[in-house]
């Protein structure tokens, strides 16, 4: 029965202490696309890389709430953020440091902050996903899809996390807390379905339990990979049109990061256009932001193949500090 | 030697406290002040979260419902009856706690296009419903063979399975409640359902919610913490409740030597395999069956066949998943090997504190019964947080990176199930057995192992290996703690955002095989224990 006692001992003990990696990147992009950027500059520079990694159910706040909860004795170098918001929210909170890294030129001023603390590349646009194999009744625009003949066939996410959270805080913020409140309701009424997330409301739509859907690009090519017969349509262009929403991954350097040179480093990687174009070809396909970057021809682009709206971030993380409650009233009840 | 350390348990009691009060309750101590801060409760009492804590009572009392009604007879079945095939049911209880309740939903989904709060019932309910079965599967092992004998002389069959069913009813309550909890904590499972149909939430959802407006300081985590209260102080009363009906059901039995073995069922042998047949489909064979379809499952518009998708995404699990499920094994390991440690200890303490007649004496016991679970009703984001704030310290770097950070963290919030498990097997050991050992005069430490463990060396490594098995499922620690971030949990839930269905289903599948292994390696080498 001893052994018992002694295996486990020895298991504690041996498992107690840890190897220092030489750079820890918190990483909320999907990992099956990420890890593999990781491995490549660890590959190329020969650093350890520690990489830690999010899950949609956690919609990013998990690794951010670990970078606020580590904020006195900061673990992670770098925080690569598949969007905007929570990073504004980091740099508010004083967890991140400027770095003006010289991989950034070319990346369009609206996706860099001006203080250096975070700059954006490979974004995801919000669209809508229809069926292909049906006569589909589909908005043109964000707001129509708040219209009886179109909201009951469709459906979107909740605005209660990731991009969709984003983009209702952008519409919020250009048109009126109070007219976007209201338009929620009106959706709700008229029958829009309301899904958990964008992969959510994606699957529905390609399994036939409504015509389209408002979601990402990376989920739309996860359809269409899977063999479902979907197409993507850039809603609000044409005359008038606002145009479709990009919403970049953004990268910043940890304040007081235990590695600042390899941070650099890493951040001078991943803002490359390389990565760019190595984002965009993969299942993700991340549309490209700086001009030039070989993306494949199924990546639409900014500019030639639609119309992209251009948005104030740091007004938007303020708008969405200021909704999120309100939002949680009208869809967790 | 250390181990002949004297006859008195104190010295070994404090230290299992101490290793308790370091892995599971130091994390908490910042959630824990919220109770000393009355401003923070304020926020709970809205109309809105009043309606979100009622339905969220409903579902998860029903959930634990089911857990309970299927539960409860597919191990009474499969556990001591002679029925076709009972051996190898008995050893696939385990099986539905191994897969992630999350990928049983969308099975569900997948075969009945169900959906809605009444899905997330049945799901969780289903998908818990092992937890009940293991505690009565643990409780019947030991019956008395006296009173099971005379039963069956005198009255029959059907009178010796209604003597069962009582027998094991403490055990089953106490397995539906552990259910019910679990039940009530989960936000994942509901939210896919409200995804799919009607729009629905639960209170959980709130939790999570409250915790994504922390801002790194002390008042946001306590009001986390505060609206995390009503939903921890409920199931700590359902607990305490299961004890109360644990203990006044424990008074009629009394200790034996001898125990029953399995009843032959003569003309009831047919109803009773279709029934034994029926639970396990439910339990096992639809949604292993439909998972394994998922495997492989495309559009319409997919080139290639069924199978070769499947044989791509097994072989795609494989390769991607491989170090994480190494890393969640090990971390699964020390979890466990932290409940294999410390669970005999606490359960002999909590054994004896309510082994006497006063009244004080065992509401003391239950009371520490349903402390002892604290860690476990917490919500894991807070736990993880306090865990941060605990162990990120300068100087603690390795410590705090390190595999045992987690392993001791979830070993501690897991615990619980390993002590209930264990103390309810100890309090079966004949009476006699254990004053002889006390009267030759050995050393506490030796007739815990030589005495009582040796008797209950299964239940023991069960509780362990539950521990072990929960560790390893769990997301949100994984998510917040360093070493445990590298795990198959993160990377399951991670893929399963990006819509890779066939890699999910057969990661999924894999984890459940492995996790499986050493249960289906110790069931078919195991000689049954006499007690």
């Amino acid at each position: 029965m001893k052994i018992h006692f002694l295996l486990p001992l020895l298991l504690i003990a041996f498992s107690s202490c840890a190897r220092e990696a030489d750079l820890v990147v918190y990483c909320s992009l999907d990992q099956v696309h990420s890890e593999k950027i990781l491995k490549l500059f660890a590959d190329r520079t020969g650093l350890d890389v520690m990489g830690a990694w999010d899950v949609e159910r956690n919609k990013t706040v998990g690794l951010v709430n670990r970078l606020l909860a580590e904020q006195n004795h900061p673990r992670a170098d770098v925080y690569w953020n598949n969007e905007i918001a929570h990073t504004i929210r980091l740099k508010k909170a004083g967890l991140t440091q400027p770095y003006a890294s010289p991989s950034a030129e070319g990346i369009p001023f609206g996706y860099k902050d001006a203080d250096h603390h975070w700059t954006g590349f490979a974004a995801r646009a919000r669209v809508f996903l229809q069926r292909t194999d049906k006569e589909v009744a589909l908005p043109a625009r964000v707001y129509e899809m708040a219209e009886p003949q179109f909201a009951r066939h469709g459906a979107m996410a909740a605005p209660l996390t990731g991009t969709t959270l984003t983009h209702f805080s952008a519409l919020s913020l250009n048109d009126s807390s109070t007219h976007v409140l209201t338009w929620l309701d009106k959706a709700s009424q008229s029958g829009l379905k309301i899904g958990a997330g964008n992969a959510d409301v994606m699957r529905r739509t390609c399994e036939g339990d409504v015509d389209w859907c408002l979601t990402d690009t990376d989920d739309a090519a996860a359809a269409r990979r899977n063999g479902h017969p979907v197409e993507v349509v850039f809603p609000d262009q044409g005359e008038g049109g606002r145009g479709a929403l990009l919403i970049p991954n953004t990268v910043c350097m940890i304040a007081n990061a235990p590695h600042p040179d390899a941070a650099r480093q890493f951040i001078d990687f991943v803002l490359s256009a390389e990565v760019e174009a190595l984002l965009a070809a993969s299942d993700s396909e991340q549309i490209p932001l700086r001009p030039g970057v070989d993306a494949p021809d199924y990546v639409k682009l900014p500019g030639r193949d639609f119309h992209a709206t251009t948005v104030n971030w740091e007004a938007v993380a303020n708008e969405l500090d200021q909704r999120f409650p309100d939002f949680q009233k009208q869809f967790v009840k | 030697m250390i181990f002949h350390s004297g006859r008195s348990p104190w010295p070994w009691r404090f230290l299992a406290l101490g290793a308790l009060l370091l892995a599971a309750f130091w994390p908490l101590a910042p959630l824990l002040q919220t109770l000393l801060s009355p401003q923070e409760w304020a926020s709970i009492f809205e109309p809105r979260l009043a309606g979100l804590f009622a339905q969220t009572l409903w579902m998860s009392a029903l959930s634990g419902l089911i857990a309970l009604l299927v539960g409860w007879p597919t191990a009474v079945l499969a556990s001591r009856l002679h029925l076709p095939g009972f051996g190898w049911l008995h050893f696939l209880l385990p099986l539905p706690l191994l897969l992630p309740p999350l990928l049983l939903a969308q099975a569900w989904h997948g075969l009945t296009g169900m959906d809605g709060p009444w899905a997330s019932v049945w799901s969780l309910g289903l998908a818990y419903a092992p937890l009940s079965a293991l505690f009565v599967a643990r409780a019947l092992r030991h019956q008395q063979a006296s009173a099971h004998e005379s039963t069956l002389l005198v009255a029959g069959p059907r009178f010796a399975l209604n003597e069962m069913f009582r027998v094991s009813a403490p055990a089953a309550i106490l397995g539906a409640t552990l259910a019910a909890v679990f039940a009530s904590t989960d936000f994942a499972v509901p939210d896919y359902f409200s995804s799919l149909g009607d729009k629905f939430s639960v209170y959980p959802a709130e939790v999570f919610n409250h915790w994504r407006s922390y801002q790194g300081d002390p008042a946001t985590l306590k009001q986390g913490a505060a609206v995390a209260a009503p939903l921890v102080a409920v199931s700590a009363l359902a607990l305490y409740a299961a004890f109360v009906l644990r203990d006044r059901a424990g008074a009629l039995e009394s200790n034996s030597s001898r125990i029953a073995k399995p009843m032959r069922c003569g003309s009831l042998c047919i109803p009773l395999s279709v029934a034994l047949l029926s639970f396990s489909v439910l339990l096992f064979f639809l949604p292993l069956g439909r998972i394994l379809y998922e495997t492989g499952a495309t559009g319409p518009e997919s080139q290639g066949s069924w199978a070769s998708h499947a044989t791509a995404a097994f072989s795609d699990a494989v390769q991607r998943g491989r170090s994480d499920l190494g890393h969640s094994l090990a971390l699964g390991a020390l979890a466990g090997a932290f409940a294999l440690l410390v669970a005999p200890f606490l359960a002999h303490f909590w054994l004896q504190l309510g082994g006497h007649h006063q009244p004080w004496r065992k509401r003391a016991a239950r009371l520490f019964g349903t402390l002892l679970a604290l860690p476990l009703l917490a919500p894991a984001v807070g736990t993880g947080l306090g865990a941060i704030l605990a162990f990120n310290r300068p100087g603690w770097e390795p410590f705090y990176d390190s595999l045992l950070m987690p392993g001791l963290v979830l070993g501690g919030r897991y615990l619980p199930i390993a002590v209930f498990l264990l103390a309810e097997r100890m309090s079966r050991i004949p009476q006699a057995r254990i004053e002889s050992a006390r009267l030759t005069g050995m050393p506490y430490l030796f007739r815990l192992l030589y005495v009582r463990l040796a008797t209950c060396r299964d239940a023991w490594l069960l509780g362990a290996g539950l521990v072990a098995v929960f560790a390893i499922r769990e997301l949100d620690l994984a998510v917040l703690l360093p070493a445990a971030n590298a795990s198959a949990a993160v990377r399951y839930y991670n893929a399963l955002h990006f819509a890779r269905d066939n890699f999910v289903a057969a990661f999924g599948l894999l984890i459940t095989l492995l996790l499986f292994l050493p249960v289906a390696i110790h069931a078919l080498f195991s000689k049954p224990n006499d007690a």
